[in-house]
């Protein structure tokens, strides 16, 4: 069988920027993409784009994936939006390495550009609750974060989680994420303030929930064979999976768990020929706190309902024997949904060739990496293990 | 054949207005004899509480909602003044589509209205079986005084043939013309009163009256006759000064009596007060129910308590069950704040 | 506003209103609200209708306040203050979200009994749009 490397990776600086629309944040991370390339490519190599986007307000539903491609420079090239909600970014990496697996084309992209911060709150209420299972749960009068909390509360009610496990998730991240010139928000917060903010879901506050997120991240993918044309130091992708659930959480046999991350990261770790011991570093999907902490038992990084500990103990620190999330997470560095899976794998490249702009956010040695991205409330979810 | 209230039910909102925030607010408090008053919550309208007494009053019986064939449904502040209203309450309690509903709509008197409607129908079809189900919230401006007495309840019915409680006995309607007194042009979803008090007292007084005196000389009965008279409760002052004239003494008024802990419940006023009532009577007891309308017409009915079976839990219990709002938050539940 | 149309929400008022739910032929397992396939047993797509009691049990819930509801939630928690989102488990198996209402917000528990009532649930397009709620047992 083929093999496929990561050749490239670029992304925008994660924020909030009115002069910015999604072609302009898209160029912007293309463009860092192009820049990352050791040996340079020429674009006219490049024969497929896939484009995560949940909507961006709705302003260009359709044909979307065109529009920024011939905006970069791309035009008549096969491109495709790619819509799992906030997995989409994910699943847009895993259509460009099956297309490359397939042996349609030999260089392709997969990016994902969000812009949110152009529409009213309303809207973006909007944008944001439309995810899940629309008919039942939102018209129950719940938000995301609802979602999760729901999620949370069961897991606090089972396995005894607590308010300080949350908040412990979003004091790590947030200090990751000081040490990311290209996060949202480069700054360290207290546990104290984590957990006094205010609630906005109850059992989640304020500082449980990322933000809404202007962004683009694109990597370059190719054939393994060809990968050296471009740098000595491709990453390879080891393994993949993906998972669709039950939309709703009232659907699913287990509250407390996302199936789609246990099948999704089942497949990638036997697809790679390895074990959750061997990650050396995992950027998962914590766009809630209550989601990081499901992650690393979904992953198997630990056993069911002991997250909590996990992360009290230190385990996902930098500098723990199972760091998560480097990069500050969508927590800290924000979460452009379409862009989410892309910036993780764009992450990832810079961590497993030590190349990430700061030395106090490089983990040491890592071989072994592992990008998780969810949809919704689990609906859809994509795992990818990166290595060098 | 023997026939009338089957089972019954009443629903009233947990919140609650007191008085004195009126006073806090406004200076005064202008309905007369009330203490306090029930208030929808933001997700309750009249058709919420139209089907919650409707399920209780069938569970009362308890007769299947799908051997009903007559739905009447009366409120004075329906959601929609044109839609029908019936069709929300029958598909969820699950009363028949084939069942023959109506919706009486214009009128304070509309609840005994409903009741004849079902009345009707079981007297032309002894096998019949009729839902009636009374709900209101009416709604006045806040600057106006007749807002301070507004409340928010249902009553349900069931009447037929079977498990028969209160038999009913007949009826009588007086309807004439007035006006100037209680009204909603059709422009407006609140309801305004040109206060001109003598006159409306005349309307009120001489209709009821007129009424009542000619369905107990229809049934050859007299004042000393009945146990219980309830009596159209708009406020406290109004149910007294309409026995009075009728030679009742004010002990019968007791066990119907609401208004002091509910408000104006509109045309859910005389089946709420009759539900609390029927919580009381003893069998062999008689019931004079007498409704008011402006506009303006009254119903005068009469019952006869056969079966000492009451609906669980009782006219009290649900009263008792609150929990108070403060007048800021009463604005802001009404929708007078845009 | 979440663009579900009026002929979409008028498609589930057996659901909303009546909670009618579906017994798989092969397995004999309840879903509610209705797939085409079991969600149970995965296999079977014949069903009998079957009316749900509406009773069971405060699985998990949630309180939405602070400004976080939507857009056709707004109004109802300006006006009315924070309210609880519960997934509860019926007493036929299924698990379905829904408001809480009624409740001292302080006695809202997990394990707590609740059954259901009609209530409003939002308005859009003048369209008072109706469906179950919980309150508690």
């Amino acid at each position: 069988m083929k093999k496929v490397a990561i050749v490239g990776a670029g992304q925008s600086r994660y924020g909030e920027f009115p002069d910015k629309g999604i072609k302009e944040l898209f160029f912007e991370a293309y463009n860092d993409m192009i820049k990352s390339v050791d040996k340079g490519v020429d674009p006219k190599r490049i024969r497929a784009a896939y484009v995560g986007n949940l909507g961006s307000g709705g302003f260009q539903l359709g044909n979307m994936s065109a529009l920024v491609s011939e905006f970069v420079g791309l035009p008549y090239i096969h491109t495709v939006r790619v819509e799992n909600a906030c997995a989409s970014g994910g699943y847009a990496i895993v259509s460009a390495v099956m297309d490359v697996l397939s042996g349609a084309h030999d260089v392709v992209i997969a990016g994902g550009v969000e812009k949110m911060t152009d529409v009213s709150s309303i809207k973006q209420k909007y944008w944001l609750g439309v995810s899940g299972d629309t008919e039942y749960e939102r018209l129950a009068g719940t938000t995301f974060a609802g979602l999760y909390a729901l999620i949370a509360h069961r897991h606090m009610h089972q396995f005894g989680t607590k308010r300080e496990h949350l908040s412990a998730v979003a004091v790590k991240n947030h200090k990751n994420g000081a040490q990311n010139p290209k996060a949202q928000f480069q700054k360290e917060i207290t546990l104290e303030k984590a957990m006094k903010s205010p609630y906005v879901a109850y059992p989640l506050n304020l500082f449980d929930c990322c933000s809404t997120t202007d962004g683009a991240s694109s990597v370059l993918i190719c054939d393994a064979e060809i990968a050296k044309e471009f740098t000595d130091t491709p990453v390879y992708v080891a393994g993949f999976g993906t998972s669709s659930d039950y939309l709703a959480i009232h659907d699913r046999p287990d509250t407390v768990a996302l199936e789609g991350t246990k099948r999704a990261g089942r497949q990638a770790y036997d697809m790679a020929g390895l074990t959750p011991r061997d990650i050396d570093l995992a950027e998962v999907h914590d766009c809630f706190t209550i989601a990081e902490l499901l992650a690393y038992e979904d992953l198997e990084f630990c056993k069911k309902g002991e997250a909590g500990q996990f992360v009290e103990e230190g385990h996902t620190q930098i500098d723990g024997d199972k760091p998560v999330n480097a990069s500050g997470g969508l927590k800290s560095k924000g979460h452009p949904i379409g862009s989410t899976g892309t910036g993780q794998a764009y992450e990832m490249f810079n961590q497993l060739r030590g190349t990430v702009q700061k030395p106090a956010r490089q983990v040491k040695d890592v071989e072994v990496g592992l990008v998780h991205n969810v949809g919704g409330s689990g609906g859809t979810v994509s795992v990818s293990i990166l290595r060098r | 054949m023997a026939f009338g209230i089957s089972g019954y039910g009443i629903a009233i909102p947990r919140l609650r207005v007191k008085k004195e925030d009126y006073v806090k607010a406004w200076g005064s408090f202008q309905a007369a004899g009330v203490k306090e008053k029930s208030v929808m919550g933001f997700d309750e309208d009249v058709l919420t509480l139209a089907a919650k007494v409707s399920l209780k009053a069938m569970a009362s019986v308890p007769v299947a909602p799908d051997k009903i064939t007559r739905f009447a449904l009366a409120s004075t502040s329906a959601p929609y003044v044109e839609k029908l209203l019936s069709g929300t309450v029958i598909t969820n309690v699950g009363i028949p589509n084939g069942a023959f509903v109506s919706d009486h709509t214009t009128s304070s008197r509309a609840g005994t209205e409903a009741m004849l409607a079902g009345i009707e129908h079981v007297k032309s079809d002894s096998t019949g079986w009729a839902v009636v189900a009374a709900a209101d919230a009416p709604r006045a401006s806040m600057w106006s005084p007749l807002e301070h007495g507004l409340g928010a309840g249902a009553a349900g019915f069931v009447i037929s043939n079977d498990n028969v409680i209160a038999e009913f006995e007949g009826h009588t309607t007086y309807a004439c013309e007035h006006f100037g007194e209680r009204f909603r042009p059709s422009d407006d979803d609140l309801i305004h009163d040109l206060n001109v008090k003598k006159f409306a007292q005349s309307s009120l007084v001489g209709t009821t009256t007129r009424a009542a005196t000619s369905l107990m000389n229809q049934l050859g009965v007299k004042p000393e006759d009945y146990a219980h008279v309830v009596i159209q409760q708009p406020d406290a002052r109004a149910p007294s000064a309409i026995a009075k004239k009728l030679g009742f003494a004010e002990t019968l008024l007791t066990s119907s009596s609401v208004v002091a802990e509910l408000g104006d419940l509109g045309a859910a006023s005389t089946p709420v007060a009759l539900a609390a009532a029927l919580d009381s009577a003893k069998v062999g007891e008689r019931i004079l129910v007498i409704s008011y309308g402006s506009g303006a017409a009254s119903d005068a009915l009469s019952f006869k308590v056969v079966n000492d079976r009451k609906a669980q839990p009782g006219v009290r219990a649900e009263i008792d069950r609150k929990e108070y709002i403060d007048y800021v938050q009463y604005l802001k539940l009404k929708g007078a704040i845009r | 506003m979440a663009h579900v149309s009026i002929p979409m929400y008028w498609r589930t008022i057996p659901q909303r209103y009546r909670m009618v739910g579906q017994k798989c032929k092969k397995c004999g397992s309840v879903n509610f609200p209705p797939k085409g396939v079991c969600k149970y047993c995965n296999e079977s797509s014949e069903f009998d209708e079957v009316n749900l009691s509406g009773k069971g049990t405060v699985h998990t819930f949630v309180l939405i306040g602070a400004g976080g509801a939507p857009p056709e939630f707004a109004e109802q928690e300006k006006a009315g203050g924070s309210y609880p989102v519960a997934i509860v488990e019926l007493e036929e198996g299924p698990k379905i979200i829904g408001q809480i209402a009624d409740a001292d917000l302080k006695t809202v528990k997990i394990g707590m009994a609740v059954s259901t009532e009609l209530r409003k649930i939002y308005n859009e397009e003048g369209v008072i749009r109706y469906g179950f709620k919980f309150v508690p047992q």
